[in-house]
């Protein structure tokens, strides 16, 4: 780097800056330099001053006793803080496998019919990304409510055997959270594929027409390797949505019943503002992220093998 | 490959460097305590001065009638109220504490982090000068002193702040429907749990519970306290060394919840954990429910909704007692005015605050301004306190025993009454929650 740097500012810089190899000189960094101080400042000084903490014992006011990497052995061997781990990755199953599958199909179906109601459906499918999740949070709650609208409908159709207080219960709470997720990115996941689908050179359908292939094929072999990587991208949001997911369980279960449905951002929140353990709290975030990390790099290296 | 991996790497790095710069060494601050160096007096300056005080709508709803009396009478000291809903105040109330812009007065609702890091001052000084030891019953002054470790609770500790009103834990129960089935109110656990036995066998849900919250807490602590006694039943919740949650008589409590929870008592255990205290309130007042275990602070409501049918009860045990704290002021360590602020505590016990308190439901400082009318709602309320302040039977929240008890008494009830959890495990892991907080 240093090489191309001192080239570009010495006088020969006019002759050597050919078009192949694009001329970089300091000016240049002077244009990010706005941008690199706020996102030092707000993202990656919070970030390292984070890490920084989860070495320490500070109960968030008074002095820190130094703490090595108690934490760390914490994190990993507190049966809690690995129950939340476990949830949070089993979130992915709702927050990203259900969501793109579905938002695949629908975004299909659109695409390849588009008819009067169509946009409606869309915009009505898109409506939970712009809720506020809190706000998300205290409508499902009502629903799922031992005397809310699920079950009153469900006892209309003579299945109020099955009626109970879904989020109370030790089995269907961690399921019924996760429809939530599923309900609230299946739209984001249908508007990103949906472009992606329309991005495709329309010849390609109907050379798989020619070649007899039906809609599912023409599904399986034009559409879906079409957006390959708009699903990359689907999936990497969406899986940063379920393992970082926090509001729409702290508002309906606010982790349970028991620790059923305990998350990892729900720990932390109540390690950080219940229990005082910011340590603790920041090592949990950080192993949360290095997890977070690793699924996006293996999600992109996937994408890119495939391609 | 490479050139792609040193891209990456330098801003990175150079970004972690920034981090490093901007970070602090060792975390935590050092706070001024500027009113440690002025010395207690009842003497009142004369300048025109104004305090701060910070407080929750809901414990603060008589406050802002009391500023304007004390104003009245110190017409030199202007008191500027403020407040914020209860969640956000408890995370923010250390943080303004130990900020350059403390308030003078706050509520104080735990003690946990603002006492051990000596947030806030010892009042030991007022409460020698101004009388208070003689005027409030031990057990509800010692629920706010704390020992040097800052988490021990009770009897000899420092105290750290000044009650406003107090809130009591009891049974309130559908006087209709009790006529309806014959049941008469309970002054024994044998009474109540015929009645609860009465109730079940003639098809009416027994016990209203909403245990979204955890509230089933409420129903161990008063059965096991009953048993054991209002001094035994403190010193665990104020963490008194070599004390634990597994009793005799806690464990009969936690079985009593389970056998109630086996024969329907409680009605359905699913539809009791997906239910908050709100729901289980308008559940009651619907009709669903002969007895609910409930604080005071919905009395409001449920005397609105029921009228006539409302009644309210100590909850019946060997010993009388209730679950129950105060609303409860405290002075910042940095303020300027401690004297001033100290005279506004002591105001707080004047029948003009007591009067405001009462009106907005709470039990207040001065009993004798507490008169409402036999045998309504608020009657059956101010006789049930009158009964607990006789026998000293207030006992502090267990959910207030460490910062995370109030957690771990949620799950724990919930996992026990829908029988993931023996009474044994569930005994334990409140104990083992205690045990880390006050192992020292």
């Amino acid at each position: 780097m240093t090489t191309s740097l001192s080239r570009t500012r010495g006088e020969s810089a006019h002759i050597a800056g050919s078009p192949r190899r694009p001329r970089r000189g300091w000016s240049a960094l002077l244009y990010i330099l706005p941008a690199f101080v706020f996102y030092g400042t707000f993202i990656v000084a919070p970030w390292v001053q984070s890490i920084w903490l989860s070495f320490w014992n500070w109960d968030g006011i008074g002095a820190a006793t130094w703490a090595g990497v108690e934490n760390y052995v914490k994190v990993v061997t507190d049966e809690r803080l690995l129950t939340a781990l476990r949830n949070g990755l089993g979130f992915i199953v709702f927050y990203t496998v259900f969501p793109v599958i579905l938002g695949l199909i629908i975004a299909a179906v659109i695409a390849a019919r588009p008819r009067r109601g169509s946009g409606l459906v869309r915009t009505i499918l898109f409506l939970p990304q712009i809720l506020p999740l809190v706000a998300v949070g205290v409508i499902w709650r009502y629903l799922y409510a031992a005397d809310g609208p699920i079950n009153q409908g469900l006892t209309a159709i003579g299945l109020g055997d099955v009626a109970r207080a879904w989020l109370g219960d030790f089995t269907w709470a961690y399921p019924a959270v996760g429809v939530i997720g599923t309900w609230v990115t299946t739209g984001l996941c249908m508007m990103l594929l949906l472009a992606g689908i329309q991005k495709i050179d329309p010849s390609l359908y109907e050379a798989a027409r020619l070649d007899r292939c039906g809609p599912i094929r023409q599904f399986w072999h034009v559409t879906v390797p079409g957006v390959r990587a708009e699903i990359v991208v689907a999936a990497t949001v969406t899986l940063i949505s379920a393992l970082a997911s926090f509001d729409i369980v702290y508002v309906t279960t606010g982790g349970g019943p028991g620790y059923q449905t305990i998350v990892p951002g729900v720990l932390i929140y109540k390690l950080v503002f219940t229990s005082n353990e910011v340590g603790l709290a920041c090592a949990l975030a950080t192993v949360l992220s290095a997890i977070i990390l690793v699924f996006v790099a293996l999600i992109g290296r996937a994408g890119r093998r495939n391609a | 490959m490479q050139r792609r991996t040193r891209l990456v790497l330098a801003p990175l790095a150079a970004s972690t460097l920034l981090g490093i710069a901007l970070t602090a060494c060792a975390p935590g601050a050092t706070t001024n305590d500027s009113a440690a160096d002025i010395e207690a007096s009842t003497e009142l300056t004369t300048d025109e001065i104004t305090l701060t005080l910070m407080s929750t709508p809901e414990s603060g709803a008589a406050t802002e009638a009391t500023i304007a009396a004390f104003e009245a009478e110190h017409p030199n000291i202007a008191i500027e109220y403020s407040q914020t809903n209860y969640d956000d105040y408890n995370q923010s109330v250390n943080l303004n504490l130990s900020g350059d812009q403390s308030p003078d007065i706050v509520l104080l609702n735990a003690v946990a982090n603002t006492v051990k890091n000596k947030l806030v001052l010892p009042l030991d000084d007022y409460a020698g000068l101004y009388g208070w030891d003689d005027f409030f019953p031990a057990n509800q002054l010692n629920q706010w002193r704390v020992a040097e470790d800052g988490s021990t609770l009770g009897d000899g500790g420092a105290l750290v702040a000044a009650p406003a009103g107090f809130s009591l834990v009891g049974v309130y129960y559908n006087k209709a429907l009790a006529a309806q089935l014959g049941i008469t109110a309970p002054t024994s656990l044998a009474e109540l749990e015929a009645s609860l036995e009465k109730a079940s066998s003639a098809g009416a849900l027994p016990v209203q519970l909403g245990n979204a919250e955890g509230h089933a807490a409420f129903i161990v602590q008063l059965l096991g306290q009953g048993e054991a006694g209002a001094d035994d039943a403190n010193a665990w919740a104020f963490g008194h060394e070599g004390e634990t949650f597994d009793t005799a008589a806690n464990r009969t409590a936690a079985e009593t919840l389970a056998a109630w929870q086996k024969a329907g008592y409680l009605g359905d255990a699913t539809t009791a954990n997906g239910t908050d205290l709100q729901g289980a309130v308008d559940n009651f007042i619907a009709g669903k429910g002969l007895f609910l275990v409930d604080g005071i602070w919905d009395a409001g409501k449920i005397g609105d909704g029921l009228g006539e049918s409302a009644g309210f009860l100590p909850f019946p045990g060997a010993n009388v007692t209730g679950i129950g704290t105060s609303v409860a002021y405290a002075i910042s360590a940095q303020s300027e005015h401690p004297n001033e602020a100290a005279a506004f505590l002591d105001f707080l016990r004047s029948s003009e605050a007591s009067e405001q308190q009462f009106a907005q439901g709470f039990m207040p400082n001065d009993p004798t301004v507490a008169v409402a009318e036999e045998g309504t709602l608020q009657g059956d309320i101010v006789a049930s306190w009158a009964k607990v302040a006789e026998a000293d039977g207030l006992v502090a929240f267990n959910n207030n025993a460490t910062a995370t008890m109030n957690d771990t008494l949620k799950a724990g009830t919930q996992q026990l009454i829908a029988g993931q959890l023996s009474v044994d495990d569930f005994l334990a892991s409140i104990q083992d929650d205690w045990a880390k907080a006050h192992a020292g």
